[in-house]
């Protein structure tokens, strides 16, 4: 993943970057979280394994990607021609991916889950199994593969601003010198910016010109070195404003999420239909629209979690973009206790900041494996999952 | 009034018929070897492409079998046997990398040992992955198995040995070759034979009758003295032993392995065939295996006209998708709302396929036309996997319970069919 690979330079436990990983777990938490509401919602309804949900993860990736492409970001394009980028266009980006990624949803429902809804449930299971692998390499065939498209970074507006929080404050005479160094290197940048227009070839420089790029190069390394060991010195988490984006639309899609089922007429169905299926039916209840309703939620809570990571992680697009994310995701559904709402997001969080921990203590390759350590250890003592019943059946 | 002649059932029985007894099963063996021997005689005949089919259809046959021993006829969820096929090709390999050249035993002998290895070493993860199954059930079960796999797989991309004074290594993400190569086609065959028959016969001791009960309902079974805790285990022990041997087999004959060869993939395809075949259905289970390894396999030799590789154009799989979305719906009509005879739900049936592929004919030439469609070309080579998942959605929505559903493949069926007096009798009684 994306996320943190930065600060794995020692292996060791590094007190001064603890919390920023935390910080960056949660934010992976967040996004587990999103896509693992998807998975628990449809199988509290269905007691179905939508195995397909890591695809429409994906497809909500490619539907981003799409939309910046329309915005003219395509890849050989003139970038100075949009600028820097606008809140606007990431908001169209998100509701692009939520309604598209939502269509997606219940067309799969309607096609391969409906006709198996009277089947056993191994059937259902390896439906979704076909519709994932068709997804993938279905979307292998058509979709934009070579070069591995990337969301550009150019989108977001406030790609190079970042909020830094200091816990503990860095060493004052650090600091100092990082301050001093900054506008060394400001002063520099500025004498290499207004020499720039009369340099006529950039590969080729007189001696007088090569000196002020060396003096600009040096001082701008000085500076990050200097900022760096002051950072080091105390504790400071340092979130991009992307990270904060993710984060703070994560928390709202989630109240609005509760708010649906917990408040209103359409969640108490949803919550009586995921309690008992025939029974809901009974009373009145349109059981085929409710699925219908969950898979479009489920899908498109997925859809904005794959937009956010897409483009604020810069990760690269492909059709299997969703397998992993999807599959953590389902792990952490399972964590919480599969069908629990809460349970969901509770799983996604420890999962993230399980992974970063794994992380921060430097073993970055195994990231991808602690999530299913984790979930054998949980389920060892807690067979029902962290929140999920853990009835024992009787006769 | 006489009583019909029973007999008696205190009477002596009659002498076991130990030669009858004796002679079956030597028989059955020597059948078995001569048929793995034939196959390697017309096999090696064969390209090298054709072999490696074969090769794989065994293999397949192997795991998804074993798969169904503890799928279909255990009854515990388990999506996760890639796992146990690569504990089977890593230990060979490392093994082989350490031990090979100053081992006794070289050549088939080596192999043979391996196979032993490999087998106990899969039946120990086995263990490892059947004690949760004593507390968990359904999706709980199958997810840890899945990250169990999940886990060996990332722990073989990272981890890396060196030969004490060498300077080669074994392991890490882009993989490594084994060293004796074994290119033969019979070990492969015998071992699926092996499998097959060891479960066909299990289902008639006490012992395979108990992971029955098991799958049909594990509390009663209790009740009626069955040790569930021993059952369950033993058939994941069982499943992983010869996916592990099939492991240590596919590592020799492929001369190479990496971690992506057992990628979740892997376990869902093993898994689609135990379902595709019919859960609990041996017979399923070969059939869906040779059928699902072989046929995407084939279309690898798809050419062009001009004897280049197959391609497609977007037009055609525009045209195919839209056909084959027609004949489900359709078949699945009939399916449900056609109520004539058999032979006139077959005779409809036969009529949509072909209709669907008319269908599809007339909707590529029409779409021939746009350029925009005919622009871009496929590989025909890549569309296995959409091949395979539509065979698989497919075949869900039209017989979910798979092709050979829960029947076994007897010879008293195969009989039955050539015996008009028994077919006539049989239609007297449905009718």
């Amino acid at each position: 993943m994306a996320f943190g690979s930065s600060f794995l330079a020692e292996l060791s436990f590094n007190f001064s970057t603890l919390p920023s990983q935390l910080a960056n777990g949660i934010l992976l938490g967040a996004i587990y979280a999103l896509v693992a509401l998807g998975y628990t919602m449809v199988y509290g309804v269905l007691r179905l394994i939508n195995f397909a949900h890591g695809e429409v993860y994906m497809l909500g990736a490619y539907v981003a990607l799409f939309v910046t492409w329309m915005f003219g970001y395509r890849p050989g394009s003139d970038m100075s021609l949009h600028g820097q980028g606008s809140v606007v266009h990431l908001a169209v980006m998100l509701v692009a991916s939520m309604v598209v990624c939502a269509i997606i949803g219940m067309i799969i429902e309607f096609f391969a889950y409906r006709p198996m809804r009277s089947q056993p449930r191994i059937a259902a299971l390896i439906t979704a199994i076909g519709v994932s692998l068709l997804l993938q390499y279905g979307g292998q065939l058509v979709l934009p593969t070579r070069p591995q498209p990337t969301i550009t970074e150019s989108v977001n507006p406030y790609r190079e601003s970042s909020v830094r929080l200091p816990i503990v404050p860095a060493k004052k005479e650090l600091q100092e010198k990082a301050n001093t160094a900054l506008a060394n290197a400001e002063e520099a940048t500025k004498a290499w910016e207004q020499l720039k227009p009369s340099v006529k070839d950039e590969y080729n420089l007189t001696p007088d010109e090569r000196k002020v790029k060396d003096a600009f190069m040096q001082a701008d390394r000085t500076a990050k070195q200097a900022q760096r060991e002051a950072d080091t010195s105390g504790v400071m988490v340092i979130l991009s404003i992307g990270q904060i984006a993710i984060l703070a639309m994560s928390i709202v899609l989630m109240i609005i999420l509760r708010t649906i089922v917990l408040k209103t007429k359409v969640g108490r169905a949803m919550r009586a239909v995921s309690h008992d299926f025939d029974t809901a039916g009974l009373m009145g209840i349109n059981v085929g629209a409710i699925i219908t309703l969950t898979f479009v939620i489920g899908s498109a809570l997925a859809g904005a979690g794959a937009m956010m990571t897409a483009t604020f992680m810069a990760t690269s697009i492909s059709p299997f973009y969703g397998v992993l994310p999807g599959i953590k995701a389902f792990v952490a559904a399972v964590l919480g206790g599969i069908g629990n709402i809460p349970g969901a997001v509770v799983g996604g969080l420890l999962m993230g900041i399980a992974e970063s921990l794994v992380k921060w203590v430097g073993y970055s390759a195994y990231a991808d494996a602690v999530a299913f350590v984790v979930l054998i250890i949980v389920l060892l003592f807690r067979p029902g999952g962290l929140m999920g019943s853990d009835k024992v059946e009787k006769v | 009034m006489s009583a019909p002649a029973t007999p008696n059932p205190n009477a002596p029985r009659s002498t076991f018929p130990f030669a009858e007894f004796v002679g079956i099963r030597f028989g059955s063996i020597l059948i078995a070897v001569g048929f793995a021997f034939l196959l390697q005689v017309v096999g090696s005949g064969l390209t090298d492409f054709m072999q490696r089919i074969l090769v794989m259809s065994a293999l397949y046959v192997t795991l998804a079998v074993s798969l169904n021993l503890i799928n279909g006829i255990c009854g515990q969820f388990s999506i996760g046997h890639a796992a146990f096929w690569q504990v089977g090709a890593y230990s060979t390999t490392y093994l082989s990398f350490f031990y090979y050249e100053k081992s006794f035993a070289q050549g088939l002998w080596w192999l043979a040992m391996m196979i032993v290895v490999g087998a106990l070493l899969a039946g120990l993860a086995g263990i490892i992955v059947g004690l949760p199954s004593l507390r968990l059930r359904g999706d709980y079960l199958a997810v840890v198995t899945l990250g169990f796999g999940e886990i060996l797989r990332i722990i073989s991309v990272n981890v890396e040995f060196k030969k004490p004074g060498g300077t080669d290594t074994v392991g890490g993400s882009y993989g490594m070759n084994v060293t004796p190569t074994f290119m033969q086609i019979w070990p492969s065959i015998l071992l699926a034979i092996l499998c097959v028959a060891v479960c066909r016969n299990l289902l008639k001791t006490h012992h395979g009758l108990s992971y029955l009960a098991v799958r049909e309902d594990e509390i009663a079974s209790s009740a009626m003295g069955v040790n569930t805790s021993k059952v369950k285990v033993g058939a994941f022990v069982l499943g992983s032993m010869f996916a592990g041997a099939a492991g240590v087999l596919f590592a020799h004959y492929n001369s190479f392995v990496n971690p992506d060869m057992f990628r979740m993939d892997v376990s869902f395809v093993i898994l689609t065939m135990v379902v595709l075949g019919g859960t609990g259905s041996i017979t399923g289970s070969v059939f869906a295996a040779i059928l699902l390894n072989a046929v995407p396999e084939l279309l690898r030799l798809v050419k062009n006209p001009d004897g280049t590789a197959g391609t497609i154009t977007l037009a055609a799989m525009l045209a195919g998708g839209i056909g084959i979305i027609a004949m489900i719906v359709c078949l699945r009509q009939i399916k449900t709302k056609f109520f004539g005879t058999a032979g006139k739900r077959v005779g409809l049936n036969l009529a949509t396929v072909f209709g669907a592929f008319v269908l599809m004919s007339i909707l590529n030439l029409i779409f021939r036309n746009f350029p925009s469609l005919v622009a871009t070309s496929n590989p025909v080579e890549q569309l296995r996997m959409v091949i395979f998942a539509i065979t698989l959605i497919t075949l869900m929505m039209l017989r979910p319970q798979g092709v050979f559903a829960h029947h076994e493949f007897s010879w008293t069926w195969v009989r039955g069919l050539f015996d008009p007096a028994k077919r006539r009798q049989g239609k007297a009684v449905e009718g």
